[in-house]
């Protein structure tokens, strides 16, 4: 360990790494996020480090595990540099093959991806119809570092915009430059971070100010805030640095969700490295400013993601917002002046100060710019992190990206935005992705989740489900929220066991209103969203429910009855997945359900290949 | 943390096998009996609650920036839940009213006022899940477990919770089990990922897992082998070297397969002890690698044959080991 005391002692450790780089040396890369692990990354690590191992590879062949590159589905995959092979699905026998062939410089024909759509593999990265359409700025940046070493992230050009803006010496000109990058807070409300940064910078106390990374990614169906800290937390680090010195703040935060042990361990070494190497401290490089972050872990409150809320929990107290004003930029944690940003925006910081403000707001639309990174999950084809720039249509991102539908039913409708957002339908998939048209569209932004419907999915059972989601999560300070979610799950609630009524839609309606109007924080003017969009874009099917009491997608479980038709040849597959044992019959027979066994799981539906298995 | 068990066999201390249920627990109580799976250790009974251990877990967090939370989470994790009546000491001991401290344990999803089992099954219930059929999966572990999300079996084994996201959102419906993630989970997989956290999901199989392999190692100081083929563990060669902590000053045997933890020592090393390790050979302290990325005490290193650097942990018990093929510390 070496200390950085002044910034040409960077510029010396720097040129000594740079010197020593091999970029021409075959690299295996793993990633092995939380995604990356759960599909079992870690065995792969262990076949490659044994293989390179019994081969004595290790002088020829480089191996690098880094966190997650977005293309989950498609884990646990390997990356080869620098020809930038992509193999998906790898198991612990290709992988030895793999590190066979990169130390010959050959490529495992038949473990590339085979794109569906034309039966052909697909050897780059670069070339697959889900990277081909991205601008992968920060997830770009994933992919060659290994998050816990720091030495990793020096090579990648990381801390190098900290020390250039240290070398310039001018706090103003860090929001200026921020202001003219015109970079909107990707946490969802799409506030100007340059003018947040500025707002905190005139306030004077002597006392100090914080700023806050805001890492609690409730969300449901969003997590690039996890993969950018799981996969790059020193550039997070590095943005809130640069942040602190234009803004004059003395303490940091990162506030993570507890759901996140990786992200944490991670954050936790990279703190650590950081403050080791002089870059988090007193004194930083020899320049004067001072500045350290504290890691505070939530404790699982969705509504905490919401500032004034983050603020009581970094206190210690119960997470219940507050009024506004005053606002966390005059007083924030514990009466001093607090900015709050969220992950994504952090990890754009260095990038502005990289490429200058200019490029940077080149990217996008004018008033949008710059990339964002959504999760593109549910019932798509290809599921995983996209970064996108902004101004690209929704359509795009699901039909050329995405690849279209899971399975064989038609695309419905995106939920973006979360609990807040809201449900766009299919006809408007030509909507350019911004803050403001998504928002004219009944739904918003939000943190960057994506979920892909198709028409097995109930719209009904979707804004139940959200509206179930914010009853228990309202922290019940406003009357509106806590009972009006309460009171609207239990109309939805109704409405999908067949007893709801047509005067319940326009008390949906007319209760959403209400608590939009008259709630206080975030949670509760948005709370509504998912119902009253659903309403608008989809109100054949609360019909559907409620006058014929069917439910058209087969999921509301009170209106379906599961059946097999006389296509079945009697092949015992739903046999063998029945968890209840509700089917019965011989081979080449017919199979039939027992209606009062059935527990309606879908299992037989899944399983059969002859189509038939029936919801009716 | 792991802890080791101890077993005392021909006048040697052995560490063998690790307990996996109370991954972080920060103690851990022995087996009840050394021949059982690991799975069988008393540490998920739960501790004894004591006022002192409390109020030793409050002093921990003096000094935080909203230290209710810390110290409520680190009880959570020493009790597996929150008891009424350390609720009380913490009370006590942070001058706030119990009315707080119980409000701040109700308030967050994490925190549990109930005991919990000895396996938690943690489904995911986030919307990606949700769309992909997470809330059948969620019914089918209710009906094989008879019990509801929140509740325990009563033979205290599982606890089912639903989770409102885990950011595994393009492998849904996700399961968590005692720290083991499932991905695309049906219903039909249910029964059989019960049986699995039953039979202990941490259990390897040293001898019949490819994934463990044995590295040969070698002093970063005189180039010398450190393996010992006289005192074979796990049924390789060992790694000897030379183990020092207070006064104690003696050999320690490590298994030579990556993957296994298996120690052997002349002296009885209390856990958590931070030891200084040297060569048999030319008695040169090891040090030199970065700090374990576990528990933050220094890593050693030893020189792999093949090219590269194992790095073990010198905590005693800590799981923190790294086969590095580059050998860079940063």
């Amino acid at each position: 360990m070496e200390k950085l005391k002044t910034l040409s002692d960077f510029k010396e450790l720097k040129e000594r790494l740079d010197a020593g780089r091999e970029p021409d040396r075959p690299t295996i890369i793993i990633p092995a996020g939380t995604c990356g692990q759960a599909s079992g990354a870690n065995d792969l690590i262990r076949a490659a480090k044994r293989e390179i191992i019994a081969r004595e590879l290790s002088e020829k062949v480089r191996l690098v595990i880094t966190g997650c590159h977005g293309f989950c589905q498609m884990e646990p995959s390997v990356l080869v540099e620098p020809a930038r092979t992509f193999y998906p699905r790898v198991d612990t026998k290709g992988m030895a093959r793999i590190v066979e062939a990169v130390a010959q410089g050959k490529v495992v024909e038949e473990l590339l991806f085979l794109d569906p759509a034309t039966g052909k593999r697909i050897e780059k990265q670069d070339d697959m119809p889900f990277f081909k359409k991205q601008a992968r700025t920060i997830l770009a940046r994933s992919e060659r570092v290994d998050p816990i070493r720091l030495y990793h992230y020096f090579e990648s050009g990381g801390y190098s915009s900290l020390v250039k803006v240290l070398e310039k010496g001018n706090r103003a000109w860090v929001i200026e430059e921020i202001k003219a990058s015109g970079l909107r807070g990707r946490g969802g409300a799409g506030f100007p971070t340059g003018l947040k940064w500025e707002l905190l910078a005139k306030q004077t106390n002597g006392k100090g100010k914080f700023l806050v990374c805001n890492a609690d990614e409730g969300d449901p169906g969003a997590y690039m805030d996890r993969s950018v800290l799981e996969g790059n937390p020193h550039s997070i680090i590095e943005g809130m640095i640069i942040g602190a010195y234009g803004t004059g703040a003395t303490e940091g935060v990162v506030y993570v969700r507890t759901e996140y042990p990786l992200a944490i361990k991670h954050l936790r070494i990279a703190l650590r490295q950081a403050r080791e190497f002089g870059l988090l401290g007193e004194n930083i490089l020899g320049s004067g400013f001072s500045f350290d972050i504290q890691l505070v872990k939530g404790a699982g409150a969705f509504v905490c993601g919401e500032e004034t809320a983050l603020m009581r929990s970094v206190e210690g107290k119960m997470g219940e917002p507050r009024q506004r004003p005053p606002f966390p930029t005059e007083r924030g944690i514990q009466g001093k002046p607090t900015a709050i940003n969220n992950v994504e925006t952090w990890a754009n910081v260095p990038i502005i100060f990289t490429e200058g403000a200019k490029a940077f707001a080149k990217v996008g639309t004018k008033g949008n710019s710059g990339t964002k990174i959504f999760s593109l999950v549910g019932k798509v084809q290809n599921t995983g992190l996209v970064e996108v720039p902004m101004g690209i249509t929704i359509g795009e991102i699901v039909q050329e990206i995405g690849a279209g539908p899971s399975g064989k039913a038609p695309i419905k409708a995106v939920q973006t935005g979360g609990p807040s957002g809201g449900c766009i339908p299919a006809a408007k998939f030509s909507l350019p992705i911004d803050y403001e048209s998504l928002t004219q569209a009944g739904s918003i932004m939000g943190s960057g989740g994506m979920i892909v419907m198709d028409e097995r999915t109930c719209m009904v059972d979707v804004a139940k489900y959200f509206t179930n989601f914010l009853k228990d999560e309202s922290c019940g300070k406003c009357f509106t929220c806590r009972k009006g979610t309460q009171r609207m799950w239990e109309i939805l609630d109704d409405i999908s066991r067949g007893k709801g009524t047509l005067a319940h839609l326009d008390l949906l309606q007319e209760l959403g209103e209400v608590v939009k109007d008259t709630t206080m924080c975030q949670l509760g003017q948005t709370a509504p969203n998912p119902v009253l969009s659903t309403l608008k874009y989809f109100r054949d099917e609360y019909l559907e429910h409620i006058q014929k009491k069917r439910c058209p997608a087969g999921v509301c479980k009170d209106l379906i009855l599961y059946s097999i038709s006389q296509k079945c040849t009697g092949c015992l597959a739903c046999i063998k997945s029945c968890p209840s044992e509700a089917i019965t019959g011989k081979a080449k027979e017919v199979h039939v359900i027992d209606a009062k066994k059935c527990i309606k799981c879908g299992a037989c539906l899944a399983v059969c290949k002859y189509d038939a298995v029936v919801v009716t | 943390m792991m802890k080791p068990f101890v077993l005392v066999e021909g006048g040697l201390k052995k560490y063998r096998g690790l307990c996996s249920t109370c991954d972080n627990s920060i103690t851990c109580t022995f087996p009840r009996d050394p021949n059982l799976p690991v799975m069988e250790c008393e540490e998920f009974q739960g501790e004894t609650i004591s006022p002192e251990v409390t109020m030793s877990i409050v002093e921990k967090h003096e000094d935080e920036q909203g230290k209710l939370i810390s110290i409520l989470e680190d009880m959570q994790t020493r009790y597996g839940y929150l008891p009424e009546s350390a609720l009380k000491v913490v009370a006590e001991g942070t001058g706030q009213s119990l009315v707080d401290v119980y409000g701040v344990a109700t308030f967050y999803k994490a925190f549990s006022l109930k005991p919990r089992g000895k396996h938690l099954i943690s489904a995911c219930l986030g919307t990606a899940c949700h769309v992909r059929n997470a809330p059948r999966v969620v019914e089918e572990f209710e009906r094989q477990l008879r019990l509801k999300p929140g509740e325990m079996t009563p033979d205290k084994q599982f606890t089912l919770e639903t989770v409102n996201c885990l950011g595994a959102c393009a492998l849904g419906p996700i399961v968590v089990v005692d720290g083991h993630y499932f991905s695309q989970v049906d219903t039909p997989q249910v029964k059989r990922i019960i049986q699995r956290a039953k039979s202990g999901l941490d259990k390897t199989d040293v001898k019949a897992d490819e994934k463990i392999f044995p590295v040969k190692v070698r002093c970063p100081h005189c180039n010398r082998s450190l393996m010992d083929s006289s005192h074979p563990l796990d049924g390789n060669p060992s790694i000897r070297v030379t183990a020092s902590f207070g006064t104690a000053h003696g050999a320690l045997w490590l298994s030579s397969l990556y993957g296994s933890y298996t120690v052997e020592s002349e002296d009885e090393i209390p856990r958590d002890t931070v030891l200084n390790f040297f060569c048999p050979h030319c008695h040169a302290e090891l040090l030199g690698a970065a700090n374990c990325v576990e528990c933050g005490a220094p890593m050693i290193p030893m020189i792999v044959k093949e090219g590269g650097m194992v790095k073990i942990c010198s905590r005693q018990g800590c799981k923190g080991h790294l086969l590095d093929l580059e050998g860079v510390n940063w």
